[in-house]
């Protein structure tokens, strides 16, 4: 456990200074959000639209940055030294951990500029919101961190990334829109029960696998 | 290490049932007796059939949509779709409307009608050719 806060700490010291994976987010939910602002330019739009994009946006940003985890211990060569001075879990949880401080960073830019651009998205029910939103980051961190790790060996990374990702993701991001949905609606909280069960189930059984088999992939 | 591995694949395999139950309840439900949409009060689709006693009221100005319809057990129920009247609203033997009960109301966002087959079997002579 101590070995995983040390990678995480190693990680988020280096991406501080360097600031790869950062900038290429930001740069990326500025261009996306500004091209959607400009493209609907104050058009009254359902509502469903802007839960769908929202977590389009989230999606891509995802897939543009979290991968840098570990391409880049590859491409500096560290991988070595990384297997040699921890066991592989802790370096799953540490990376882990890293990539979801980063999302929650990032998607919380994202919400909040939705906010303040988009009028109507607004949210009326923010308890589900909220755990969609936790729970959603925690998912996305999950199998982004394990796909990462599997497609840092192939040659072709950055289309192998959303490839990999895109079949994994897709049903916790249309559990996301429907309760994104319900929750601009102002549903109460009992009416996404079954969804908010389906994001908790898929958090689980994405950690649990991804430890049970990161040992394999970081071996070969 | 054999027994992390048959930890693992425990959870996995309770909750991959746990998500699949919960994914299968996450369709929108068919409801054709009303005093069921009426009391639960959640998004779902609703058949029954059109009282064409009440006729219906349509606003063009406000594109809204007015009308009731009765389920098999006769019970009647007040529908506003936000939108204009389907074409084939008339003869359409059965309707599906989607969307929530509200206040007395049924708030649909969605009208579908089925139209009557047109090869509905006539009364057949038994009797030979």
């Amino acid at each position: 456990m101590k070995r995983a806060y040390y990678i995480f700490y190693k990680d988020f010291s280096s991406e501080l200074r360097m600031r790869f994976a950062l900038n290429a987010l930001i740069m990326f939910v500025i261009v996306a959000v500004s091209t959607i602002l400009f493209s609907l330019a104050n058009e009254k739009v359902n509502q469903n639209v802007y839960a769908g994009m929202f977590w389009v946006v989230v999606f891509f940003s995802a897939m543009s940055g979290l991968s840098r985890t570990f391409v880049s211990e590859e491409e500096r060569g560290t991988t070595l030294i990384l297997s040699l001075i921890a066991n592989p879990i802790s370096i799953f949880i540490g990376k882990f951990l890293f990539n979801l401080v980063l999302l929650f960073f990032i998607n919380t830019i994202i919400a909040f500029l939705y906010m303040i651009l988009f009028q109507d998205f607004s949210i009326q029910n923010w308890d589900s919101f909220l755990l969609a939103f936790i729970l959603g980051n925690i998912g996305i961190a999950g199998s982004s961190t394990i796909i990462a790790a599997i497609i840092s060996k192939a040659n072709v990374k950055g289309t192998l990334y959303p490839v990999l990702a895109f079949p994994v993701l897709l049903p916790l991001i249309l559990m996301l829109i429907e309760i994104t949905k319900s929750a601009m609606e102002g549903n109460p909280i009992s009416d996404v029960e079954a969804e908010l069960m389906v994001l908790i189930s898929y958090d689980i059984i994405m950690i649990t696998a991804s430890v049970l088999v990161f040992d394999i992939i970081w071996r070969d | 290490m054999k027994t992390r591995y048959y930890i693992g694949g425990f959870i996995i395999v309770v909750f991959l049932g746990l998500l699949f139950y919960n994914f299968t309840r996450t369709n929108i439900e068919y409801e054709s007796d009303f005093t069921q949409v009426m009391a639960k009060g959640k998004t779902c689709k609703a058949t029954g059939v059109w009282v064409k006693e009440k006729s219906f009221q349509e606003d063009v100005q406000n594109r809204t949509f007015i009308f009731y319809l009765r389920d098999a057990k006769n019970n009647e129920m007040k529908v506003i779709y936000r939108g204009i009247k389907p074409n084939n609203f008339e003869i359409a033997s059965n309707v599906v409307v989607t969307g929530k009960y509200e206040n007395g109301v049924f708030h649909a966002t969605d009208v579908l009608t089925k139209c009557p087959s047109k090869y509905e079997g006539q009364n057949i002579n038994t009797s030979g050719s």
